[in-house]
């Protein structure tokens, strides 16, 4: 038998086990009285599972919570089996889960979880997102109202916005407190997820400050950030309000002028 | 055809979990080793992070998925990857594993064991020869724990090792934690394969903890080092001499100063068995 086929024969075994017919292909290993190859075969095919299960746990510990440990090793094992590792980095093994989970729902689980997911995702994202130094709101001052009008905000790496269909972050409030958590509430949303420091945050925002807050991202001169509150009882205020927030978060890393 | 080891002291993995403390702090230790896969195609902070220490410490590259030993293709991407950051960081060591943990397109994050014939190390020293030609320089190779060999070995791990290090040219790792969990669950004599392993090619010790399931022997990196690796360990240091050690702690991963301590214990073995005096480099 050449290396190749060897190879091979071990994948499968370790990897697909249930497809192999039972004691199939252990003619090729050294086992013992002690500990059969069958068993020692069977520690591969273990390990190749856990090593991945926990990877998944690590980067998606709420959704874990959410599920109970037997749900999610079952459902992380049905994930693996049509999404493989395809990557030499085992932290990028769910990078196709949030998809898995709103491609295959379940009524058995619940029906916010794949929203769950994708902010555990990206709260995992913005943590490893490269520094930027934040500039204070002082830094508005000096541009004058002409110059106002046209910068652009330069946001940080480490925030990102997101829309989900269910009111994600009460139910991960319920998991971080340990408490049962709500019923699935529908509820379309816009939230906000950055890193200050070493710690992930994120935050619901009103729409018009996630409109505003996405043509920022966008590169929209302040004056069309801005005109999101135009329709606002006190549009000056409000746009104030949200630029200083904004600020205050570290959210800015620079502005920029033509 | 040589290798030259060179010295780091005492070092630990650069985990994650403690990436503020890197940051904010200059733990005592002499070097770093960091898991090369967890700095690709991430950027951000991790790099940063990385860049940090490196410009106060030596840093080595350990990578898990090079798969060395599998019958697909070497990764162009991979190694591209692995040179880039190699080239970013000036690592004192790059090393890798002498097993296989890929297939097809699929990545195992495993290290599977190799049956030790002739085809496998014909096979494995070409493909440590195009890495190292590739990189530019020498690797280091590690023997890993396993829970099954092959009918079809010929020689054992350790003469295999030996001579993928001799006829590639290239270093070893010893994890002196691996020939223990290796030795129990296959009955050799750890002491024999200390022995028997080439002493100039040997550049970087691991030691770690494992797991004992009673019918055999898990390398789990997930708590303080025991004892009998510990006695090992000082067997290995009077047979090697002096050789850069890193303490592995991957899973539970404790407090730094937790670490710290291990690797404290490892020096101080370390002074008992070879004294102050520096012992000259193995060439």
């Amino acid at each position: 038998m050449t290396l190749a086929q060897t190879q091979a024969a071990f994948f499968a075994l370790v990897t697909e086990p249930e497809k192999i017919p039972k004691g199939e292909g252990l003619e090729l290993f050294v086992g013992t009285a002690e500990l059969p190859a069958e068993e020692r075969v069977q520690i591969y095919a273990n390990m190749y599972l856990w090593r991945l299960v926990d990877a998944l746990r690590n980067e998606f510990p709420k959704l874990a919570a959410a599920l109970g440990d037997e749900y999610f090793l079952a459902l992380m094992e049905k994930y693996l089996r049509r999404h493989p590792s395809e990557h030499p980095d085992v932290g990028l093994v769910g990078r196709r889960l949030v998809r898995f989970l709103r491609e295959h729902p379940d009524s058995n689980r619940r029906a916010d979880l794949a929203d769950l997911a994708e902010l555990e995702q990206v709260r995992s994202q913005v943590f490893l997102e490269a520094d930027a130094e934040p500039i204070e709101a002082s830094a508005i001052a000096a541009l004058g109202p002409i110059n106002f009008a046209r910068a652009r905000l330069r946001l940080v790496p480490a925030l990102q916005l997101r829309h989900f269909e269910y009111e994600v972050a009460l139910l991960w409030r319920s998991l971080d407190d340990e408490q049962p958590p709500p019923p699935p509430q529908r509820s379309p949303n816009e939230v906000a997820i950055w890193r200050k420091g070493f710690s992930v945050f994120h935050v619901v925002l009103t729409m018009e400050e996630a409109e505003a807050l996405r043509r920022a991202m966008q590169g929209a001169p302040l004056e069309e950030v801005c005109a999101v509150y135009s329709h606002h009882d006190l549009p000056v205020q409000a746009a104030f309000a949200a630029l200083s927030s904004w600020f205050g978060e570290s959210w800015v890393a620079a502005l920029e002028t033509d | 055809m040589s290798f030259t080891r060179k010295y780091l002291g005492h070092g630990v993995g650069l985990r994650q979990r403690h990436f503020g403390r890197w940051l904010t702090e200059k733990p005592a230790i002499d070097w770093v080793e960091v898991i090369s896969e967890n700095f690709f195609s991430r950027g951000g902070r991790p790099l940063a992070v990385l860049d940090k220490v490196r410009a106060e410490i030596p840093v080595v590259m350990h990578g898990v998925s090079l798969s060395i030993g599998s019958t697909d293709p070497l990764s162009a991407e991979y190694l591209t990857e692995l040179k880039q950051l190699a080239a970013r960081i000036q690592p004192a060591l790059i090393s890798d594993h002498l097993c296989w943990g890929s297939h097809g397109t699929k990545y195992g994050h495993d290290l599977w064991p190799l049956p030790y014939t002739e085809e496998a190390l014909a096979h494995v020293v070409q493909r440590v020869q195009a890495v190292q030609e590739v990189l530019q320089r020498q690797i280091l190779l590690e023997n890993v724990s396993s829970y099954v060999g092959f009918q079809q070995s010929t020689m054992s791990e350790c003469e295999f090792l030996g001579e993928v290090a001799h006829r590639a040219d290239c270093g070893i790792l010893l994890d002196i934690n691996n020939i223990y969990v290796s030795a129990r669950n296959h009955g050799f004599d750890p002491q024999q394969y200390l022995d028997q392993i080439p002493v100039a090619r040997v550049g970087q010790f691991h030691l770690a903890g494992h797991s004992d399931k009673g019918t055999h022997l898990l390398d789990t990196h997930d708590a303080p080092v025991p004892d009998p690796v510990w006695e090992l360990f000082q067997s290995a240091l009077k047979r090697c001499g002096r050789v850069s050690t890193l303490i592995e702690w991957d899973d539970h991963i404790p407090e730094l100063e937790e670490l710290l301590g291990e690797s404290s214990k490892a020096a101080a073995l370390e002074y008992d068995v070879l004294g102050p005096q520096s012992i000259p480099e193995v060439a």
